[in-house]
């Protein structure tokens, strides 16, 4: 299985000009959402075909502390004006939609918030996910972000054949 | 007027995030939503309200009467110009 990963701290306009360049929504997305756009292109950009609409592959995120990064962003408008832009990233799934609308993804999605990283359980839940049938890959990806500049971020592209074996 | 046109631009690019973008990539009559122009979209309608209320002290009443006042980046000058409270 492919599997990569993004250091902590590392340029994440940077990594976005030099991977993808070509949608510039990403600018406006919390840190959960970019990490898991980056690693998402890191994972699938020489993928034949890769923006053609399909239903066979998920998108499973897992992370400790969810989008609590943007919520305190959040919060700190709304003394004064509440930023509409980072209310919209105040739930720590809006990540796996990000790599989906990006990726044309319309599989099952799902995002995880685990007590700690617990590769097992990681593991297991991501076996469930091939239980339906219809899946027969999955971008998989632990990111904890404790704040903009601080994170764990890896994923992994796997098949149905490698978590089924 | 031109002052203004240039002073909205530079707080539009500041609060949409849109990163690489300078005053003179957005032309002054080109609408702001929709395929052409700048393509936002309905989250950042509420953002472009705040934006007028936080820097202006004007209040819209609701997103549709932004969709009239954000049509252009001179047609929000205007507004401005005519309703701003400080």
């Amino acid at each position: 299985m492919k599997h990569v990963t993004i250091p902590s701290g590392a340029d994440l306009s940077a990594l976005y000009r030099q991977l993808a360049g070509d949608y510039p929504k990403f600018f406006k997305m919390d840190v959960l959402s970019k990490l898991g756009f980056l690693l998402t292109e890191m994972l699938v950009a020489d993928e034949p075909d890769r923006f053609r609409p399909r239903e066979d592959r998920a998108v499973l995120v897992f992370s400790r502390e969810g989008c609590v990064a943007n919520d305190r962003h959040y919060a700190a408008t709304l003394a004064d004006f509440p930023s509409p832009a980072l209310f919209v990233y105040t739930l720590p799934n809006i990540v796996t939609g990000e790599i989906a609308i990006r990726n044309k993804y319309e599989g099952e999605t799902s995002a995880y918030v685990l007590e700690k990283y617990d590769e097992k359980r990681l593991w297991a839940l991501v076996k469930e996910a091939f239980q339906d049938r219809i899946t027969q890959s999955a971008v998989v990806a632990w990111i904890d972000c404790l704040s903009d500049t601080a994170w764990q971020a890896e994923a992994w592209l796997v098949t149905r054949e490698e978590i089924l074996k | 007027m031109n002052e203004l046109i240039n002073e909205l631009k530079l707080k539009v690019i500041d609060a949409l995030n849109l990163e690489g973008m300078t005053p003179e990539d957005i032309d002054d009559n080109a609408p702001l939503f929709g395929d052409q122009g700048l393509g936002l979209d309905s989250i950042d309608v509420l953002e472009l309200i705040v934006l007028l209320e936080k820097n202006y002290g004007i209040r819209l009443a609701t997103p549709q009467e932004g969709k009239e006042v954000f049509k252009s980046i001179a047609v929000m000058a205007e507004y401005v110009a005519a309703n701003r409270k400080k």
